[in-house]
């Protein structure tokens, strides 16, 4: 039997639920619209991409007799064509607008999604000033009455501008050139930003830059490339910092500088793309987070007990559709782009590979079943 | 200007009633003619008042083409060849043929709210399959009240006039072969995957064609191929695009959730009903089990309603071409249904204790076996029904979809049903993804998208045009789109005339324009540009030389010799581009222009030119005769 239908026979016991899609070209970027919608986006180079705001199947949208609705397929709801490359993309909430960021990275598009037909336009753009081709800028929405911008690619560069009068509300004002690889809003006055080096730290804006931050993570760590997120629900660290060699910092915000716990994942090698590193915090689950961005694999932790320094741990779930699935065959396996949790359904994921698939699944907790 | 014209029919925007008008080089053609099986008035059928106001159909129409057997893609064709009075050719595929009434059959006794059935969710969300059983029905459901109903009339007389049976289109490369509806028009099949029988079809007209896809399904599944088409370079590609804003979940996918629901429920101790029609998709979910449980080594019997078996097997004898290479295979082996874990059922097996898998007809539960199975097992929670497809309303089958778990029975009788209901759509259509892959294929140079709503496919539109730089149309029911195309006609010159062409005189630099006389000469489709002589010597007729002579008075004393040298010198220092000669006799000739000197008669002062020419030389003689009036230049 081809390892395919192995595993997908494995799947039975493994997935409540599974989906697979073929986008028409791959994406990094998965984000919400509500809960029934998200939006993809293609990072190709040299070719047009689209942007797709897809409508998630009814059976993964309704709540009750899931079982009487056949529907499995995605919508394309509206569609739009980018001249460059989509490395991130923000939906402002309670707009129809959409922010993205890319190559190369002198501005940011903002675009409109239609109300009476399905095109998402260009329809204006806000300028970043940044000097070297090959960054992009890393983005966040402060959303509110009056919609804001948070971008920079170095801490230097940060800003938030106003999106609708594009005037500059915030600017970091400090000189130091770290590179960002992510932003993160946290409530209407405060972002958290987290730097290549592992450097991360909370910002208030209503303040001259004096963030809370940590020290680079342990003294002796090889460096690598970090990112980080904030989030986690139940008691317990509530930001995560996963590093290019597999390590995952667990912080508590009161005090970054006392990393709660630092420890070792299973991945066979480093990054070989560590742009493309996340880690999520589950909304609906405690003390659970998910990492990517090693291979064709997403790897899901229970961070609960996890104490102290330089432990090697399991992952509580690993989905392997990317590479089982590979139906291409191509040479090289697919590297998974991004993930995101589905804001209601707890254990439901959806995930995004370099071979332009897109899965929906919904892992089976086999602790908690015994 | 040379065009071609589509028209789709209906009355609404709305899917279902597949049925479109083309007009090509001047034959008139029409694609699939569906029916609606949300309504169950007039508003089931295309509108065909936009053909029949100009006369009698059969006169307009040069044929009719199905592409298979869904109802909503042939359920109007008794109406249309009953009431509306269309008996002129009618082609399909012989799995089309064989089914096609049936379904049509089975759909008049289901039939029956005479009042106006609203759209429900699931038919537009869906628009799910549209197909009914093969068995006749029994009991529990009402006949038609009014006998003003369509379909009463016998199919008999359908069936008799002209079908004409495409051959198969399954063997590689997956094409019929041509057929001539008239010596002008001729179409060819393509298989198109997503039921048995489907085709994709061309319509070629000299060299001007159009390919209609019906609908096909581009990734290959079970029991039939993938859909597939050559770089034909239509002019128009015509595709619906109900499924083109979709991004389908994998095959795998769809079959894992099916096996997920079948074994759980087994595994527990109970028995799954999957109420199924004969053809297709039966096989199809029979050979995924058989492969389950021969992996996971289960022992809970599946079984299959004999009569099923039979037809099934009958149907699939006949149409072994049309299923893909893999069953083909299998079937020169064994029996289609000869399968290790399943059986053939007995009535009586529905009582046994413990788990079980059961296919029984019809599909809708309706009537019939799998109704007497769905009795018998709806009470107990650890059981499970299927439903693999749409269901019209009225049957169990959509009540159940509905949500409804008390049920009416005969007798009064209520059923509780306490099974778990499962709705799982197996039906194979191209999605997004699908519909470029055959554009891409195909290479036309127009798109023209069917069935969508224009404001939700401006995204899809651009999608096409941007990739494939074509015109990407969107009619709506109703509504012509026409397209200019440009035939190219070749004609043959003979050789004798572009000999004498070459031998008269200066050519012209290359790319310029010359002049030229011949004669056009159309016969059986071929055309010919020949001299004037050779077309008359064909047609037996003696030619008439036409010869114009106009006389021009110059006023010059010297004798007539003189003059003609003066007009000489004169001729050929203006009309360099020209051959002027002076002959012997002392006429001078311009190109076949003859002008001779003469003194006039009464006035020696005056000389007569005499400027004669053939009407070929109309525009040169006219020019030289207004250039002889001025004058000639004084003598140095």
């Amino acid at each position: 039997m081809e390892p395919a239908e192995d595993w997908l026979v494995e799947s039975l016991r493994l997935y409540q639920d599974f989906h697979a899609f073929d986008l028409s070209g791959a994406t990094r970027v998965l984000e919400w619209i509500g809960d029934k919608g998200i939006l993809v986006a293609g990072y190709e180079s040299l070719k047009k991409n689209e942007i797709l705001h897809l409508i998630l199947p009814l059976r993964l949208s309704v709540k009750e007799n899931q079982g009487l609705f056949p529907e499995r397929d995605f919508k394309v709801r509206h569609g739009g064509f980018s001249d460059r490359s989509v490395f991130d993309l923000k939906y402002v909430p309670d707009t129809r607008l959409l922010v993205t960021s890319g190559l190369p990275g002198c501005y940011l598009q903002v675009w409109q999604v239609a109300e009476d037909s399905d095109v998402i336009k260009a329809v204006s753009t806000i300028d970043v000033h940044e000097k070297e081709g090959r960054l992009w800028p890393r983005m966040a929405i402060f959303s509110s009455a009056a919609p804001g911008v948070l971008h920079g690619a170095r801490l230097s560069s940060l800003k938030v501008v106003d999106l609708e009068s594009q005037k500059t509300t915030y600017s970091s004002g400090i000189s130091d050139d770290e590179l960002l690889s992510s932003l993160q809003v946290l409530d209407a006055d405060t972002f958290a930003f987290c730097c290549t080096s592992g450097r991360l730290g909370l910002v208030d804006t209503r303040q001259k830059w004096t963030p809370s931050e940590n020290f680079r993570p342990g003294s002796g760590s090889a460096g690598g490339r970090w990112c980080a997120e904030a989030g986690g629900r139940g008691p317990g660290p509530s930001i995560a910092s996963l590093g290019s060699d597999g390590q995952l910092c667990l912080l508590d915000p009161r005090d970054l500088c006392q990393p709660v716990s630092l420890v070792q994942c299973p991945v066979s090698m480093p990054s070989p793309d560590p742009e493309l590193l996340r880690v999520t915090w589950a909304p609906g689950l405690d003390n659970c987070l998910a990492i990517s961005g090693f291979d064709g694999t997403v790897q899901v932790y229970d961070v609960t007990s996890w104490g102290g320094m330089g432990r090697q741990v399991e992952p509580l779930f690993t989905h392997k559709g990317h590479i089982f699935l590979d139906g291409n065959g191509m040479d090289t396996a697919p590297l998974v782009t991004t993930h995101t949790w589905h804001p209601c359904k707890p254990r439901t994921l959806l995930s995004a590979a370099s071979d332009a698939s897109l899965h929906v699944w919904d892992w089976v907790d086999l602790h908690a079943a015994r | 200007m040379p065009e071609i014209r589509v028209t789709p029919l209906g009355a609404g925007q709305d899917v279902g009633r597949s049925c479109i008008l083309v007009s090509i080089a001047g034959k008139n053609v029409m694609l699939d003619c569906g029916m609606h099986m949300g309504f169950s008035d007039d508003r089931r059928f295309p509108d065909f008042s936009y053909i029949t106001r100009s006369g009698r159909l059969t006169d307009f129409l040069d044929c009719v083409i199905i592409s298979h057997f869904h109802l909503d893609h042939c359920g109007a064709l008794p109406y249309f060849s009953e009431m509306v009075g269309y008996d002129g050719p009618i082609y399909m595929t012989q799995p089309t043929q064989a089914i096609c009434p049936i379904l049509l059959e089975d759909y008049r006794k289901i039939a029956v709210d005479k009042k106006v059935v609203e759209i429900t969710k699931h038919i537009h969300d869906n628009r799910a399959l549209r197909y009914v059983e093969l068995l006749p029905l029994s009991g529990t459901v009402q006949e038609p009240q009014s006998t003003s109903n369509a379909f009463t009339p016998p199919l008999t007389h359908w069936l008799l006039s002209p079908c004409i049976l495409i051959p198969s289109a399954c063997e590689t490369p997956g094409t019929s072969p041509l057929m001539l509806v008239d010596d002008e028009l001729e179409i060819k099949a393509y298989y198109a995957g997503h039921v048995l029988g489907a085709a994709m079809f061309q319509i070629k007209v000299g060299s001007e064609s159009v390919v209609y896809t019906g609908d096909y399904n581009m990734t290959p599944d079970r029991h039939l191929g993938a859909a597939w088409i050559d770089k034909c370079r239509p002019n128009l590609l015509i595709t619906e695009s109900t499924y083109a804003t979709t991004i389908r979940d994998s095959k795998r996918c769809r079959e894992r959730d099916f096996l997920k629901k079948v074994h759980e429920t087994v595994e527990r101790g109970g028995k799954v009903l999957i109420p199924v029609f004969a053809l297709g998709r039966a096989q199809e979910l029979c050979i995924l089990l058989e492969t389950f449980w021969e992996r996971m080594d289960l022992k809970a019997p599946i079984y299959f309603s004999t009569g099923l078996t039979e037809k099934a097997n009958h149907y699939y004898k006949l149409f072994i071409p049309w299923t893909n290479q893999k069953i083909r295979k299998t079937f020169v082996q064994r029996n289609m249904f000869e399968f290790k874990h399943v059986k053939a059922f007995d009535r009586a097996f529905a009582d046994s204790p413990g788990p079980m898998v059961v296919f029984a007809t019809p599909g809708m539960l309706h009537a019939g076996q799998s109704l007497q199975i769905f009795r018998k097992w709806a009470g107990n929670e650890k059981n499970m029904v299927i439903m693999p497809g749409y269901c019209v309303q009225g049957t169990v089958g959509h009540k159940i979809l509905s949500g409804q778990r008390k049920l009416e029975m005969e007798g009064r009788q209520v059923l509780e049903v306490k099974m778990q209901v499962e709705y799982m759509s197996f039906s194979a259509h191209a999605d997004a993804k699908g519909i470029m892959q055959l554009v891409g294929q195909a290479e036309p140079e127009n798109v023209l998208l069917v069935h969508g709503e224009a404001k939700k496919m401006e995204f899809l539109k651009q999608k096409i045009e941007q990739e494939f730089r074509v015109s990407c149309y969107m009619p709506a029911n109703g509504e012509t789109v026409t397209l200019p195309t440009s035939p190219s006609i070749p004609v043959g010159i003979s050789l004798g005339l572009l000999k004498r062409e070459l031998a008269q005189g200066l050519l012209p630099d290359s790319k310029k324009p010359r002049l030229l006389h011949g004669t056009l000469i159309m016969k059986d489709s071929n055309f010919r540009l020949v001299s004037s002589e050779q077309a008359l010597k064909e047609l037996g007729l003696a030619e008439h030389q036409l010869r114009f002579t106009c006389r021009v008075h110059l006023h010059d004393t010297r004798k007539e010799q003189e003059t003609a040298v003066r007009v000489y010198s004169h001729l050929k220092s203006v009309l360099k581009d020209h051959c002027v000669q002076h002959l012997p006799d002392g006429s001078v000739t311009v190109e076949s222009i003859l002008i001779q000197a003469a003194a006039h008669s009464e006035d020696p002062g005056t000389k007569v030119l005499l400027v004669s020419w053939t009407y070929q030389d109309e525009e040169l003689g006219s020019y030289l005769t207004s250039l002889l009036k001025k004058g000639l230049p004084q003598a140095s």
